[in-house]
């Protein structure tokens, strides 16, 4: 990685579009999303002047905090920031306002309402509005009930929702929230998080794709032979057993992030660069995917938990040992899987995801592998020529390499494969926004483009459904197979591939 | 009188007067004409009894300086067809760019300098024409909904006595309007110079303390400086254009009204925008920051002989970089004066600038559009780095030649905005700051100490 020194001409220069006054308010205020990352990102938002004077946070949770003890709170969790710039805390923290709410007590919204509108007037924030819901998903389609009920939804142009994720645990209970949340408010007003999409490279596969004419005529089924989606993490579970045990990999990380890339990468071409547009043709493309065996999922899925590993040094405990894990627990950590797109440009072409806690390495990428050239005219340097590829790093060390055969230096004409890489610190060398500030920034100037749609949450929920049922009904048909802590993923895993003769790419 | 309620319609401009750029318009219905004493409490009534339920949008107050000088003179002599509109025209740009030499000014004068507009006064001509200043809305302003818009339209008859017009509004739904009840009002001011010093008077009570105000001084800034004085105190937030108008005076009301505090927008400097996204570009990949703290020479070149555009870029880099100026002087160029001026590096070595002057055959809209820049930098153990930027629209020769052969040359073209003043204008009011950009607040100082004090 190179260190990034900031390019003095660049500061200043990201205001291209302007977010209106407005009021956000947020819900679950005292919760650990809220002073971990959603302040931090309004505040960086401020300080690069990209939010209005007329601008103001409302904080809701339950707790009788007042203004002066919301304000102090932040302060206090962004303490290092503060430090570094207290003239601009200073003045940020006086747009933050607290008030007391319980999402299920219909009384409170109507208070928030008058609220509100007195925030309106101290800030001029011109009854614009961004309702977050940072708070824990049973209240989701609740509290948008209960927004709706105080009428805080009515006015479309006015006031947004923005919901995190998960949404819904399976194809029936996110149909089922969609329906609640549509009778609450239009789906232009409605924002479903997926973080993975405010990432700047994720955003650039869009771009690489539909920006150059050079990759569009080989993106398909001739020259692609198959496509692997890794989203790979060094880290246990941490503090969250308790979200996790009920989750496991294919909820947490396949149906939202995995499934967006996915999405990104096969969509057609969008007529034009409009948030519906974009997001018709990737509910269109989730739409035409499914598993490799439908009918039999244990054969194109693999499950995987993490056992004790590391070294003797630095041992790592296994998954079912974690605090706050069932010792017998069959939530999966790892979860690889086959699966198909029927449309004309990728009918035959298998799209392998795989996602997985304490494997060697932390990274995510896409990996194109193209197919062999028709005769092998030269002895390449491995036996055989190894296929081009396109490998779309997302994180870390973000770019593009693509690979190909040269010929190998000396006598005969042998080729072997190189490299020719792209990377964003290399080129840019600054820092992108951090995920958070990117999508708060874009649901409050109400652009939709990087947010999910109800029948986009749709779609991904309903291709896990037979993995989701099977796992419910006979788990014992998809075990979670234990793999070393600090490996790459049950053997299992790599028989998937191998029965198609391919491997894994090893990053 | 009972107060009336008027929608926005959209409808096409009464005349054929295609907008600069893509927008759409709309045009109210004809307000009403009200006695000058008699538009505030009117509007009083008109939302208390007339408009039940509706207070107005909670937004703010755009109060506009019209005077639409140039489009008025030509309608005056014929050249364009009325009505009057006060938006940007294209075929009052023609028929500007047309008639520069035919009233004796030299061919690279920019249809908007204010000389021009002057020099068409002196022609013949006594076509009139309606006035629809102040009712006709660029959807982009009018999708945000103003809570008042008073638009002050002085006409050339300076004897007109004072008309108050007035109407409530409200934008269309697909233009970000609720279709209900009314969101707004507009108000104009039309008359002589003496009518509109009348109808100061009028104004405060009109703009209120409640909402932020915004003053779009639409004109240049040699006219009367007490109307400028009286339109826009503190705290009301001021959008200038430093292209229009001597370019000491433009500098002397950027860097007064920056001291007093004031939140101040130059849409001259917003013009910029391409050019400072264009450099910083080219050094945005971690190899060539180095070179940045090695720059050696500066050079930018400008349409015609109005240097405050060019005096604000050269001003932004020397901030940013940490540039100290040591002196700077007015200079012979081919065409009127350049200025020459030397910088100390934060490391003490001294940047040499130069600002010329160029010829152009067709000049943008507002005068000293930059045309050319070139940046030499001659970073540690590496072959020096020349970077140029040029404009879209015409070659950039003169930077081009010249002793670059050993050098890295990084060039790159600069797109031309494409954005009507109106539009750039909804920018602002959409995300407004009641402080002035810092990159501004620092560069302007600057750019007038770089402002020689006399011409050779
Ligand atoms: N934390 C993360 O890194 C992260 C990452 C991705 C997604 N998310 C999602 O973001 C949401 C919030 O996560 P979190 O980690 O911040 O949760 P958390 O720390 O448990 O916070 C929950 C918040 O909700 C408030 N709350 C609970 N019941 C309420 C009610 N009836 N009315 C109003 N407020 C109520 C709580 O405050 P009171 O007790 O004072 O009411 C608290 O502020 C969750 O949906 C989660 O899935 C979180």
């Amino acid at each position: 990685m190179t260190t990034i020194l900031t390019n003095p001409l660049r500061v200043g220069l990201r205001q291209e579009r302007v977010i209106s006054p407005q009021c956000i308010v947020i819900f679950g205020a005292s919760g650990d999303l809220t002073h971990r990352k959603l302040i931090p990102a309004l505040f960086e938002l401020f300080r690069q002047r990209r939010l209005p004077s007329e601008f103001a946070v409302l904080g809701c949770a339950r707790r009788p905090w007042s203004d002066e003890e919301f304000r102090q709170k932040m302060g206090d969790s962004l303490a290092e920031q503060v430090a570094e710039h207290p003239r601009a805390w200073d003045a940020f923290a006086q747009g933050l306002f607290y008030e007391p709410v319980d999402l299920q007590q219909p009384e409170h919204l109507v208070r928030l309402g008058t609220r509100l509108e007195a925030v309106d007037r101290l800030r001029a924030t011109r009854g614009n509005r961004t309702f977050y819901l940072s708070v824990s998903p049973e209240f989701y389609g609740s509290g948008c009930r209960a927004l709706a009920g105080a009428g805080l939804l009515a006015d479309p142009e006015r006031s947004r929702v923005v919901i995190e994720k998960p949404f819904g645990r399976d194809y029936a209970s996110a149909q089922a929230l969609n329906k609640v949340v549509q009778a609450c408010a239009k789906e232009s007003q409605v924002f479903r998080i997926d973080h993975y999409l405010g990432k700047e490279t994720v955003q650039n596969i869009l771009v690489l794709r539909f920006a150059n004419t050079i990759f569009e005529p080989i993106w398909n089924r001739n020259y692609i032979a198959n496509v692997q989606i890794t989203a790979a993490e060094t880290v246990g579970v941490e503090e969250r057993a308790g979200y996790y045990e009920s989750s496991g990999a294919l909820r947490d990380m396949v149906q939202n992030h995995l499934t967006q890339i996915l999405a990104l990468t096969a969509m057609e071409p969008p007529g034009r660069f409009d948030p519906e547009a974009i997001r018709n043709e990737k509910a269109k493309v989730l739409q035409s995917a499914h598993l490799a065996r439908e009918d039999e999922p244990w054969k194109c899925c693999v499950r995987g938990q993490y056992a004790a590993g590391g070294s003797r040094a630095q041992p790592l405990s296994g998954y079912r040992q974690e605090p706050g894990v069932n010792p017998n627990s069959t939530t999966e950590t790892y979860v690889a899987m086959k699966v198909f797109i029927d449309n004309w440009r990728w009918q035959g072409v298998p799209f392998y995801l795989r996602t997985g806690k304490r494997l060697p390495k932390r990274l995510s990428e896409v990996v194109l592998t193209f197919r062999e050239a028709p005769v092998h005219l030269f002895d390449a340097a491995g036996g055989a020529p190894t296929p081009n590829q396109l490998i779309l790093r997302i994180q870390p060390d973000e770019g593009a390499d693509i690979k190909f055969e040269v010929k190998a230096p000396g006598s005969g004409m042998r080729s072997r494969p190189v490299d020719m890489a792209f990377s964003y610190d290399e080129s840019f060398g600054e820092p992108s926004d951090e995920g958070y500030v990117r999508l708060l920034a874009d649901a409050m100037l109400g652009d939709p483009t990087l947010f999910t749609r109800s029948d986009e949450v749709e779609a991904a929920w309903r291709l896990y459904t037979p993995l989701l049922e099977l796992i419910e009904e006979a788990p014992w048909q998809l075990p979670v197979h234990p793999y070393e802590a600090r490996t790459w993923g049950p053997a299992a895993s790599d028989n998937l591939l191998a029965e198609d003769g391919l491997i894994w790419r090893r990053p | 009188m009972r107060p009336q309620a008027l929608r926005l319609t959209r409808s096409a401009p009464p005349a054929p007067h295609p907008p600069r750029a893509m927008s759409t318009q709309l045009t109210l219905q004809a307000p009403l004409e009200v006695p000058p004493a008699e538009v505030t409490p009117y509007l009083e009534r008109l939302w208390h009894d007339g408009l039940e339920g509706s207070t107005g949008a909670a937004t703010f107050t755009l109060l506009v300086w019209d005077p639409a000088w140039l489009e008025q003179q030509l309608v005056r002599i014929g050249r364009v067809d009325g009505p009057i509109t006060g938006l940007d025209r294209a075929d009052v740009l023609d028929a500007a760019r047309e008639i520069v030499t035919l009233v004796g000014l030299p061919p690279s004068t920019a249809p908007m300098d204010p000389r021009l507009a002057w020099a068409v006064g002196q022609q013949p001509g006594s076509h009139a024409a309606t006035d629809l200043r102040g009712r006709t809305v660029e959807s982009a302003i009018s999708s945000l909904t103003p809570r008042r818009l008073i638009t002050l339209a002085p006409t050339l008859d300076d004897g007109h006595p004072l008309e108050t017009l007035v109407a409530a509004y409200c934008p269309l739904p697909e233009d970000g309007g609720t279709g209900g009840a009314a969101c707004g009002d507009v108000v104009v001011l039309r008359g002589g110079m003496g009518a509109m010093k009348q109808g100061l008077g009028l104004l405060q009570s009109l703009v209120g303390n409640d909402l932020p105000c915004w003053v779009w001084w639409n004109s240049s800034l040699d006219e009367p400086p007490e109307m400028l004085e009286a339109l826009a105190p503190p705290p009301r937030r001021l959008v200038i254009d430093t292209s229009l108008g001597d370019p000491r005076r433009c500098l002397e009301v950027l860097v007064d009204r920056i001291d007093r505090g004031q939140a101040l927008n130059d849409l001259n400097w917003l013009r910029l925008r391409s050019w400072r996204e264009s450099l910083a570009m080219v050094f945005d990949p971690p190899s060539r920051r180095d070179a940045l703290g090695r720059v050696v020479q500066l050079d930018i070149d400008v349409e015609g002989e109005h240097p405050v555009k060019g005096l604000l870029l050269a001003a932004w880099i020397a901030d940013r970089l940490g540039w100290h100026l040591v002196a700077s002087e007015s200079v012979a160029a081919d065409v009127g004066h350049g200025i020459a001026a030397e910088f100390q590096r934060t490391d003490g070595a001294t940047v040499r600038f130069r600002l010329m002057p160029v010829p152009v055959g067709v000049p943008k809209a507002h005068p000293g559009a930059i045309v050319g820049l070139r940046l030499i930098c001659e970073p540690a153990g590496r072959p020096p780095l020349c970077v140029i930027l040029c404009s879209e629209s015409g070659g950039c020769m003169r930077l081009e030649s010249g002793g670059m052969a050993s050098m890295e040359l990084a060039e790159e073209v600069v797109p031309l905005p494409e954005e009507s003043e109106e539009r750039e204008l909804a920018r602002l009011l959409g995300g407004g700051h009641d402080t002035t950009n810092p990159l501004l607040a620092a560069a302007a100082p600057l750019a007038a100490e770089l402002l020689p004090s006399a011409a050779p």
